[in-house]
């Protein structure tokens, strides 16, 4: 058994289609409450690791354990605690929306609709409408709502935010935040629109070619990744550290970014005549920075 | 009270709250026993982490800006009134320092600088028309 300070927790994941790895070896910690932001550039394996959460796929090796259940072995105790949403994830086009969430709803013992009806009618969905009938964004909350009705512990969001209009985002990302009010409830989020994920994640995996490169808390990633900006004399040599990626360098100026930032390296890069400036980076840049060296690394 | 909070600024979503709260007692748009929105609600409306929001009423009160009555919600401190200076203070000091690089970085002299900034101060005093 996992202990409950995880929700997910994984050890060596890997997941072979072919002689392709989507996931390699991926050992991820997704503590109990927090809101997980799991990035990675397109194919890097995050829908994936969703799927094998929910035993949609088959590991072919290591083990993953949901909410202490083991995924291969307790599948259906996984499911019945954890909130799915993919992105504009096929729903049934002729049913009216109350129908579709009760259909949900049957699956479930411990389902409230009370739960699902309050996020419909805060977002004024009629549950008399048919689905075909809903937008995109409407389409994304009703898929919340029939994701959040069994009151789950754990909600898996795999590019749900993907393809939505600012509204419906907004929306969406509002009842995660709500939702998140529950004791100990724990959300994962994939997607590509990385401001979103710097607003609510408070933990974040990258996943690059099916390997995690890097598993942080958003504040530690923030503190340890800087960019560093030194004005010097004209073309004098700046000793860069080790590990120093996206270097510029013009006659006076030097730029790059550290991923083991500490105030001792602006120390040892200041002198007389030289400035030299610590940039907080957006989570965005941090992202891009990193995914570029390590799949530069990779092609090495 | 609260602006909306900017991820693509780089500055920590956490200290972006701060900063506004912050200003905004420093500013006197926020006095002692006006009541904040809780965390939930701010969160929210900020559409960021409630956990951040919590961390920032949590540090706001140790550092006694904010006090939580037990059951009421959270307010601004009877002691912020006093506070508001040195808030003003260290505010314009974290600006002026960025100012104060510049200057060096340009070679202005000291007396050029000042000349500068009082024209500069006189440009944008509240009332002025010709203010932009």
């Amino acid at each position: 058994m996992s202990d409950n300070n995880f929700a997910i927790q994984t050890h060596s994941l890997t997941k072979r289609f072919g002689r392709v790895r989507a996931l390699n070896g991926v050992s991820a910690h997704v503590p109990t409450g927090a809101i997980y932001g799991l990035m990675g550039p397109n194919g890097a394996g995050k829908t994936t690791f969703v799927r094998v959460m929910l035993n949609l796929l088959n590991p072919t090796r290591g083990s993953a354990t949901v909410l202490g259940h083991d995924v291969v072995r307790e599948p259906v105790a996984v499911r019945r605690r954890v909130g799915h949403v993919a992105a504009l994830q096929p729903l049934w086009e002729w049913m009216k929306v109350s129908e579709f969430t009760d259909f949900v709803g049957g699956c479930y013992p411990q389902w409230d609709p009370e739960a699902a009806s309050s996020i419909l009618s805060h977002v004024g969905i009629d549950p008399e409408m048919k689905i075909q009938a809903l937008s995109r964004g409407q389409r994304a909350i009703a898929a919340l709502a029939a994701a959040m009705g069994h009151e789950p512990d754990l909600l898996l969001l795999d590019e749900a935010l993907t393809g939505l209009d600012p509204m419906a985002r907004r929306e969406v990302l509002r009842n995660v935040i709500e939702a998140m009010h529950a004791q100990g409830r724990t959300v994962l989020i994939t997607g590509q629109d990385i401001a979103d994920m710097e607003r609510i994640c408070d933990h974040i995996g990258f996943l690059v070619k099916g390997r995690l490169v890097l598993e942080s808390t958003l504040d530690d990633l923030k503190a340890k990744v800087k960019r560093i900006r030194v004005e010097h004399e004209r073309d004098a040599e700046i000793e860069l550290p080790a590990g120093a990626l996206e270097v510029e360098q013009s006659p006076a100026e030097t730029s790059f970014t550290t991923a083991d930032f500490s105030e001792a390296l602006p120390a040892s890069l200041a002198g007389p005549n030289r400035r030299v400036e610590v940039r907080d980076m957006s989570l965005e840049d941090i992202f891009v920075h990193l995914a570029q060296a390590e799949l530069r690394r990779g092609a090495e | 009270m609260f602006d909306s909070v900017d991820p693509k600024s780089g500055l920590p979503i956490y200290l972006q709250i701060t900063e506004q709260l912050r200003r905004s007692v420093a500013a006197g748009l926020l006095l002692p026993g006006d009541q904040l929105p809780s965390v939930r609600e701010l969160a929210a409306r900020l559409l960021v982490n409630p956990n951040t929001v919590a961390k920032v009423y949590r540090d706001l009160e140790r550092d006694g800006l904010l006090e939580t009555r037990r059951g009421q919600g959270t307010f601004i401190a009877a002691d912020a009134a006093a506070m508001a200076e040195g808030e003003r203070r260290r505010l314009l000091t974290g600006e002026l320092r960025a100012v104060a690089r510049d200057v060096h970085a340009f070679g202005l002299d000291e007396e050029a600088a000042l000349d500068l900034f009082r024209r500069v101060l006189k440009d944008e005093q509240p009332g002025r028309k010709d203010r932009r």
